[in-house]
């Protein structure tokens, strides 16, 4: 095959693994925001936490399979402790103070995560089953990545058939679309603030775990990820999942093949177009119109 | 006579439902004109549109001679016209004085001002307490607008509007959530303040819409049914069968 | 005259007296302290001036404190005859400018979208300043040599002695300050003031929010760089720190902890900022986790921030009226 576009169809499966990780922490930013009107800061903290999880797991225990179920019930938990004892507290004092208190516990997370496993980043092993490389279209690609993608993708599926097929899922959608009335629908509010809240923090959490054995595990890795997921719900919309997944594979093309064409500047057209986006169309490309 | 303002063929539609249509009508100088209809005939909307917060979707609308179809707000409010909104939308932070020095300030074109000290300006002072005392709110100058009563907020909505001075003053339904007493002061405060303007208010109290107004115009389904005299009103068949025998029997 | 307005005399002069004097009595290393609260104290007031007058939550102000820092700092370090002042004019005016520029796209978005695209905005000038090696250096930084004052009568002072550093900055800490107070006291500032409480009401009495909201947002953009530029004199350096999204995070920090509802809310918080990181740091190392947990100490019990410890019924009459 012609080497040019194997380059450029490696790029493009880079962008896709990238572009899935991302999806599964920003799918549960956006969805938090739609339903709860709230931009949790803190939510690609759970995505840090969950890889330096998936670290320890694997260095002390040797077993990645185990930080898959460990680090999202972990991250999970710590979200639901976040939604019930902080967030529900300055939800009383308004969207600021809550947006303002996310900000607060990332910083938190951030430094905590420093102190507990120092500044220098920790290469996580890949587990060793899926340690080879396979040959796809001719070229040597590492298994992992293609696991990254199918596992993002599964858990997307599943997702999806939750939000559509379960009873759960559709209030959950209503909740998003006229946060206003899910009182009226009768659904313990507060109950589903806090299960949808801990679900978005264990999927990043999952998201974390996944990502370490692919971009090792360090400290700016949360505000990376932060940044990621603000230009993704601002292209995508606030709220929408489909939006959040377009965007999503966008970002992760656009860090592959920015990086190939123009290495100096790639990280400029993703904040370009952000506020390309939030000049002309804010609600985002999905997003409702205000 | 002259004409304050006019609407010409007016319709709105907000995705695909149409909330108004070819609404066409006159407004005189010095006239007091009321709106009314059941709820959802459209009367805020067509509020919202001649104020500038909606774009009509079809139609213009000419207030002074002026086409300001498309005005922006404030620009429209510039130009001389004023209007209060039917849940209160105060600034309630600030006290009454200021709520209404806020308005002041607008009225002589100040809004810009960062040379002279705010309080030290004379003329403004003293043109807001004369506001406030005209409607009687003296006794609650300094007090933050949201620890008013409801009536009392319901006055400072009023005193908003009308301390701009303003040619043509549109009243939401100032009188709503007020009982029968306050009901008829307010009524006597709104007759005796707009002496000399132009007013429109939307109102559901018949006794005081059949009172105050020279001319009525009735909305159903965003369409203008009648307009005339309140005798005329009141004897139109159409009108009676849409509208006013529901609220006779409802009274 | 009243026993509040003493009381507030007694304690502006006092206060001013022990500024003046500090140099004096001090060390330089708290003289560098106080230079340094001065600058951050600028900075915070003219954050407090887009969020807590006019309601605009920005999460990149360190656009502008760095656009006034690399102004000054390429001033400094290249066209070495342009006068302090002057420079420290350029700066001032680079920041409204880019204030203006920036503004114009931020200023119609409220909110979380507002902060976004304000972060965005910082972001891409940040990323502007570390890759653009030529004009910067990039993360390497420029170091500068710190021109004389020259005075009429004075003469040349150098600001390589500590003290003089001091004085200059406190006057020119303290003039934009005072002028940003008095600004807010105009009908311009209570304009400000209508957009928080209300724009939509204020466009329903004739205020044009874009443009009011234009207009602090460059004043605000225009002080912030003038703290850059003085924040250079002073480092000596400049470098992409003065531009990310640190420097953005700190001064949203001080202003919340110090408290928005008041002017003074944000001086005291810088104050307290980096009085207590200088203490705790010597201390320990985990100070930033301190800090954090503070910040969110301040923001479920302390709604008002620290200034509003001040505040309380008995101490009503410490500090000025709570705008909030």
């Amino acid at each position: 095959m012609d080497a040019l576009i194997k380059t450029y169809m490696l790029q493009g499966m880079h962008g896709l693994v990238y572009g899935m990780l991302v999806f599964l922490v920003a799918s549960g930013f956006t969805l938090v925001f739609g339903m709860m009107n709230v931009l949790n800061i803190a939510h690609a903290a759970f995505y840090m936490l969950g890889a330096y999880i998936g670290y320890t797991i694997s260095n002390h225990l040797n077993n990645f399979w185990l930080s898959l179920l460990i680090g999202p019930l972990t991250v999970g938990t710590i979200g639901v402790i976040i939604e019930r004892f902080f967030l529900r507290r300055a939800h009383k004092l308004g969207h600021l103070a809550e947006f303002l208190l996310t900000y607060g516990l990332f910083f938190i997370l951030c430094q905590l995560v420093i102190i507990n496993w120092g500044s220098i980043p920790h290469p996580v092993p890949t587990p060793i089953l899926l340690a080879e490389n396979i040959s796809l279209f001719g070229i040597s690609y590492p298994l992992y990545r293609l696991f990254i993608i199918v596992f993002s993708f599964l858990v997307f599926l599943g997702m999806a058939l939750i939000l559509i097929r379960t009873r759960i899922g559709m209030i959950i959608r209503a909740a998003v679309s006229d946060p206003d009335m899910i009182g009226a629908l009768g659904t313990n509010v507060q109950t589903l603030f806090m299960v949808v809240f801990g679900g978005g923090a264990a999927l990043a959490g999952l998201a974390g775990v996944i990502a370490a054995p692919f971009l090792n595990a360090y400290p700016s890795m949360g505000l990376e990820m932060l940044m990621d997921c603000f230009v993704i719900v601002i292209i995508g919309g606030l709220g929408s999942l489909l939006g959040a997944f377009v965007a999503s594979l966008m970002i992760g093309e656009l860090h592959s093949f920015g990086i190939l064409w123009i290495p100096r500047f790639a990280m400029v057209f993703q904040y370009l177009l952000m506020v390309i986006v939030l000049i002309v169309r804010p609600t985002g490309l999905f997003g409702e119109k205000e | 006579m002259k004409k304050i303002l006019t609407l010409k063929n007016v319709f709105k539609d907000f995705s695909g439902l149409t909330v108004l249509s070819g609404i066409t009508m006159e407004i005189f100088d010095g006239e007091r004109h009321a709106i009314i209809g059941p709820n959802g005939a459209g009367k805020s909307t067509l509020f919202n549109i001649i104020s500038g917060l909606y774009k009509p979707s079809k139609g213009n609308i000419y207030f002074l001679d002026k086409n300001i179809t498309g005005w922006p707000i404030n620009k429209i409010t510039r130009l001389g016209l004023s209007r209060s909104f039917q849940i209160v939308n105060i600034f309630p932070r600030m006290t009454v004085f200021e709520n209404v020095r806020n308005a002041v300030v607008s009225r002589f074109n100040r809004c810009f001002n960062f040379i002279t000290l705010l309080n030290r300006d004379v003329e403004i002072k003293r043109e807001s307490d004369r506001v406030i005392d005209l409607l009687a709110l003296n006794d609650v100058r300094n007090v933050p607008a949201s620890s008013l009563s409801y009536g009392g907020q319901r006055k400072l909505e009023l005193a908003l509007a009308l301390a701009l001075d303003p040619v043509l003053i549109m009243l939401d339904e100032p009188t709503a959530g007020l009982n029968t007493e306050e009901t008829r002061n307010a009524m006597q405060l709104i007759r005796r303040l707009t002496e000399g303007k132009t007013l429109i208010i939307i109102e559901h109290d018949m006794e005081v819409v059949f009172n105050l107004a020279d001319r009525i115009t009735v909305l159903n389904h965003g369409k203008s049914l009648a307009t005339g005299t309140p005798n005329e009103i009141q004897e139109n068949q159409e009108v009676n069968e849409a509208y006013l025998r529901r609220i006779k029997s409802a009274a | 005259m009243s026993h509040r307005r003493t009381l507030q005399l007694v304690l502006i002069v006092t206060l001013v007296v022990l500024l003046l004097l500090l140099p004096k009595i001090f060390p330089t290393i708290y003289i560098n302290l106080f230079i340094e609260i001065f600058i951050f104290a600028l900075f915070a007031v003219s954050f407090n001036l887009l969020f807590g007058y006019c309601g605009l939550l920005p999460f990149g102000h360190a656009a502008f404190f760095g656009v006034g820092a690399y102004t000054a700092g390429i001033i400094f370090n290249r066209l070495h005859d342009i006068p302090l002042p002057m420079t420290l004019l350029m700066a001032a005016l680079s920041g409204f400018l880019t204030g203006i520029f920036v503004g114009i796209f931020c200023v119609r978005l409220r909110g979380a979208y507002f902060a976004l695209i304000s972060l965005a905005f910082q972001m891409f000038l940040f990323t502007l300043a570390w890759k653009w090696r030529a004009v910067t250096k990039g993360d390497d930084g420029m170091g500068i040599f710190r021109p004389e004052l020259h005075l009429p009568i004075l003469g040349n002072i150098s600001m390589m002695e500590i003290s003089n550093l001091y004085y200059f900055t406190l006057v020119v800490v303290a003039l934009g300050i005072f002028t940003c107070y008095l600004f807010l006291k105009t009908p311009l500032g209570n304009s400000a003031l209508c957009m928080r409480e209300n724009d939509f009401r204020a466009s329903f009495l004739g205020y044009n929010i874009f443009l009011t909201k234009l207009i602090i947002f460059s004043v605000s953009a225009l002080l912030a760089a003038l703290a850059g530029a003085l924040f250079v004199l002073f480092e000596e350096f400049v470098v992409t720190s003065s531009i990310d999204i640190n420097m953005s995070m700190t001064v949203l920090v001080m202003s919340i902890i110090g408290g928005t509802s008041n002017f003074l809310g944000p001086i005291l918080g810088a104050t307290f900022y980096i009085v207590f990181q200088n203490w705790i740091s010597s201390i320990t190392h985990q100070w930033w986790l301190i800090m954090g947990i503070l910040f969110i100490v301040v923001i479920l019990y302390l709604e008002g921030g620290l200034i509003s410890l001040f505040q309380m019924e008995r101490f009503r009459f410490w500090v000025g009226r709570r705008v909030k």
